[in-house]
């Protein structure tokens, strides 16, 4: 393993990497080990252009970057000196003349790696008084993005991200010299299920989300570590939420899991928590409370038992692995059997989108679930946590108890009905696709009494077998 | 166009005739010598002798030729290629298209030379759009060679050794002359410079091992296996020998390509030129084409070489000689200068996207007697700014123009800032 020398710190790193490739490897990259970087992408190829990443490397005439320069054996690098600050504050002022520096009215505020770096390298006066590059306001480039062309650093970023993960190619860099612009292809949106990715790496204020766009400032938003739940990829997320509602999601690195991308479905799909919930519990159709809602149904639960009827449990791939274990219990409890669950299921790509649309069948499977669509057959009492078994297979059910968040053709019919809280509503876990554990936290509040499945179960647990525990004989 | 340098030597001595640029003519000139001799020769001795030579590229850079064939690795995995640039896109540079039109076989034998030493399967020779005549004479000496033999499944009928040469044209960008922009818009993409590494001997043209030298370059090789190196290394200095296409341009009586060892005094190329036309006083010469410093009349004895321009602060650059007289206003010199490498840059780096305008736009505003003391100041600095930190030597070929007609000339560029007007004539169009 090659040593590396940085400003007296040494290193031990993997062969074959560039500096910069070798310091991300150590997870120390502008975080121990600052060297300023803005067409560098730790997923995308090397492009070498910004020529902010200058360093000093002992031997080496000339600057280097360190983006691109191979680590060798024992290779000094100074990131520090005034040589290197004099490079790049040379480059911070050429990429700020024609820039509109129009900071308090652009949404990148507050995330831009322009403001970072011109904090800390750049000057603090300009020396230009020439007029900015002619360039476009507000373009929008396709259905999800919308592009400020004179904020653009040139950097090529979202260029390379197009052609190399999605691989479509929307973009590209027109014309030369300090007439470069980026634009779509003629007649080509950027139209693709990973388009808004390029606003993440986006180093400006250039390309923004539709969506997002000017909805808040950055600085209000807190970012919580969360699981995107919309297939069983488990893409890292980070939920932004301000004043108990949630603005955005946005991929959180993970190599083993979804690199630092997610797809636009997945990222648009923070509003469906605010959408269809079920915010109410029911009791036969009438509103109770849910503490009320548990109740009847751990007694309908005793009757039945009482009765010998058949009890049953469908479980949900949509809930954590420690709901599905207290599920699991709680259904052993009763004397039911092992529950079933069932999958969503459609379209996979080779990037991250995964054909079950779900985060946690994984989960369901290891605890020995059944995965299966078909009838229930007959039973007299179902438990069932989440809608993604079809209505129709719950035919010839008697009574149904559901516990779920967002209203569904299973909840019209279900005599007792328990709001839950979603994933952005409590703390658990998933497994993904591969068998990656991975963790959740709570964001937000739900608006009304919900409880998270584990709550609503063990209320009902209480209800059944302390009800048990008064009937005589 | 001259059709023969007015002064000649080995490389341009039949450059008159209309038979050398055929295949018959060329041979009965004694053409076709260096290859024969080449293939006598197992290709390491080749190199070897390159080396020997002391062959330095003749397309600005002035590296050393055999150095750089020996970086091409020695095994047959994957194709090897060489590419010839002809794609001569330096202002003040004319050589390279007189050798094309008048010595084409020259240019072809040199690179089968180096398709021998270095095992090149395929040849890519880049000559630039404009030059139409150019292209209609490599094209049809190639037709030749492949008509004899002398390209193909065996070359000059020695087994084992295939080539083939393809002539693509450019299409008008002075960053396709940079070698590895050159080899992008090769493959068909936006002519953008390479970051280094990987180098092109790695991974060059179609991503596979690739020498590019100069077409002047080649043209020179033939006559080092057929005359061997100690002829070679007569002419010319110990540092960089053979001889040069000067082409002289600007305030001169005579403008036009004299070939001459180089090393050959400013002065004397000055005087074979006729000297600054009309009996004016010379006022600066740009030794090596527009990219490079400029000499100011007090340095006319230096000798026209690499290593004896560098220390006064200059480079030959590609030998093309700019002369401007007493009447030149220098700085609309910068300001042309500094508006082409602005229109030329391909815009990757942000030192030279962002620098190349902004340096135009202070040089513009003081030639338009609009300048001030701050802009000079911003003058003498931007171009700081940008110099060797690029991927390619764009941004230096930009920033040195500027740098050496402050250097020389700031007396110039503060008369218009005191004067708020250009004291040599009224207003220009650029």
């Amino acid at each position: 393993m090659p040593k590396l020398t940085i400003d007296g710190r040494e290193f031990q790193v993997a062969e074959g990497r560039t500096i910069l490739q070798a310091i991300d490897d150590l997870g120390l990259l502008m975080a121990g080990v600052d060297i300023p970087h803005y067409c560098w992408h730790p997923k995308l190829s090397i492009d070498g252009s910004c020529r902010l990443c200058q360093v000093e490397v002992e031997g080496m005439p000339k600057l280097q970057i360190a983006c691109n320069t191979p680590v060798t054996d024992g290779m000094k690098v100074h990131t520090a000196n005034e040589r290197v600050a004099k490079a790049r504050r040379g480059v911070m002022e050429l990429l700020l003349i024609n820039h509109p520096l129009d900071c308090p009215i652009c949404d990148q505020a507050g995330e831009c790696k322009l403001q970072d770096y011109a904090f800390d390298y750049g000057v603090a006066g300009a020396r230009t008084k020439e007029p900015r590059r002619p360039a476009k306001k507000s373009v929008e480039l396709g259905p999800t993005i919308v592009f400020d062309q004179e904020r653009c650093i040139l950097c090529r970023r979202c260029v390379r991200f197009c052609q190399e993960v999605p691989k479509t190619g929307e973009l590209g860099v027109f014309g030369r010299g300090d007439e470069s612009l980026l634009e779509t292809f003629p007649g080509k949106p950027l139209d693709n299920p990973y388009s808004m990715n390029v606003a993440d790496i986006c180093p400006v204020g250039a390309l923004t989300t539709r969506d997002f766009r000017f909805k808040i400032r950055v600085w209000f938003l807190d970012d919580v570590e969360s699981i995107c739940n919309q297939c069983a990829r488990g893409c890292n997320i980070s939920a932004s939420r301000s004043n108990n509602k949630i603005y955005r999601f946005v991929p959180r690195r993970n190599d083993a899991v979804n690199e630092t991308w997610m797809c636009d479905h997945g990222r648009m799909s923070y509003k469906l928590n605010g959408q269809g919930r079920l915010a109410h519990a029911r009791v036969d159709g009438k509103p109770s409370s849910a503490y009320a809602a548990a109740q009847r149904a751990g007694e309908l639960a005793r009757q039945i038992r009482a009765a010998g009827g058949r009890i049953v449990g469908v479980a949900s791939p949509f809930a954590s692995n420690e709901e599905l274990e207290a599920f699991r219990d709680f259904l052993a409890e009763l004397g039911a059997g092992p529950a079933r669950f069932a999958v969503p299921r459609g379209e996979s790509d080779e990037i991250l989108v995964e054909a079950e649309k779900a985060p946690n069948a994984n989960g369901c499977r290891a605890l020995g679930m059944t995965e299966t669509n078909d009838s229930l057959g007959h039973a007299d009492l179902a438990f069932v946590l989440g809608h993604t078994t079809h209505a129709a297979a719950f035919a010839d059910v008697r009574r149904v108890v559901l516990i779920d968040s967002h209203e569904s053709a299973l909840s019209a019919r279900a005599d007792v009905v328990i709001p839950a809280r979603t994933f952005l509503e409590k703390l658990g876990h998933f497994t993904n696709g591969d068998g990656i554990v991975q963790r959740f936290d709570p964001v937000v509040e739900p608006a009304f009494e919900a409880l998270s499945e584990r709550e609503a179960l063990d209320e009902i647990r209480k209800s059944a077998v302390s009800a048990a525990a008064r009937e005589p004989g | 166009m001259q059709s023969e340098p007015y002064v000649k030597n080995y490389l341009s001595e039949h450059y008159g005739s209309d038979a050398y640029r055929t295949l018959e003519g060329y041979a009965d000139a004694g053409g076709f010598a260096g290859i024969k001799k080449a293939l006598s020769l197992p290709p390491d001795e080749v190199t070897e002798l390159v080396k020997a030579s002391g062959l330095r590229g003749r397309g600005g850079a002035g590296f050393a030729t055999g150095l750089k064939w020996s970086f091409m690795p020695k095994t047959a995995e994957r194709m090897k290629v060489i590419v010839a640039n002809g794609d001569e896109s330096e202002p003040g540079s004319f050589k390279d298209r007189m050798i094309m039109e008048r010595g084409p076989f020259q240019v072809l034998e040199g690179i089968l030379i180096g398709a021998w030493a270095m095992g090149a399967k395929r040849s890519f020779l880049y000559v630039r759009g404009e030059y139409g005549e150019s292209i209609r004479a490599l094209q049809a000496a190639v037709e030749e060679l492949r008509a004899k033999k002398y390209l193909g499944k065996a070359c000059f009928g020695k087994k084992g050794f295939e080539h083939d040469i393809i002539v693509h044209c450019g299409a008008g960008a002075y960053i396709c002359g940079e070698e590895t922009g050159l080899l992008e818009s090769l493959e068909g993409k936006k002519g953008q410079p390479r970051k280094k590494p990987p180098f092109p001997a790695q991974h060059g043209a179609f991503g596979l091992p690739t020498t590019v030298n100069n077409v002047e370059t080649f043209a020179h090789v033939p006559f080092i296996l057929e005359r061997g190196v100690e002829w070679f290394r007569q002419r010319g200095t110990e540092k960089s020998p053979g001889t040069t296409l000067f082409g002289v341009s600007g305030h001169v009586e005579r403008p036009g390509l004299f070939e001459l060892p180089l090393g050959t005094p400013l002065r004397e190329v000055l005087g074979m030129a006729g000297g600054v036309r009309g009996g004016r006083r010379l006022k600066g010469v740009m030794p090596g084409g527009l990219s490079m410093p400029i000499l100011p009349p007090s340095e006319l004895d230096v000798g026209l070489a690499e290593e004896l321009l560098v220390p006064k602060g200059t480079h030959l650059g590609t030998g093309g000689v700019m002369v401007m007289d007493e009447t030149t206003c220098m700085v609309r010199v910068a300001c042309v200068t500094s508006y082409f490498f602005r229109d030329e840059s391909c815009g990757q780096c942000t030192q030279c996207r962002e620098g190349t305008g902004w340096v135009h736009k202070l040089c513009e505003r003081i030639e338009r007697g609009r300048g001030t003391a701050e802009d000079l100041a911003l003058l003498d600095d931007v171009p700081s700014l940008m110099e060797g930190q690029t991927i390619c030597a764009f941004a230096d070929a930009a920033a040195w123009p500027i740098q050496g007609l402050l250097k020389h000339f700031r007396a110039d560029f503060q008369a218009h800032i005191d004067e708020k007007k250009c004291p040599f004539s009224e207003s220009f169009e650029l």
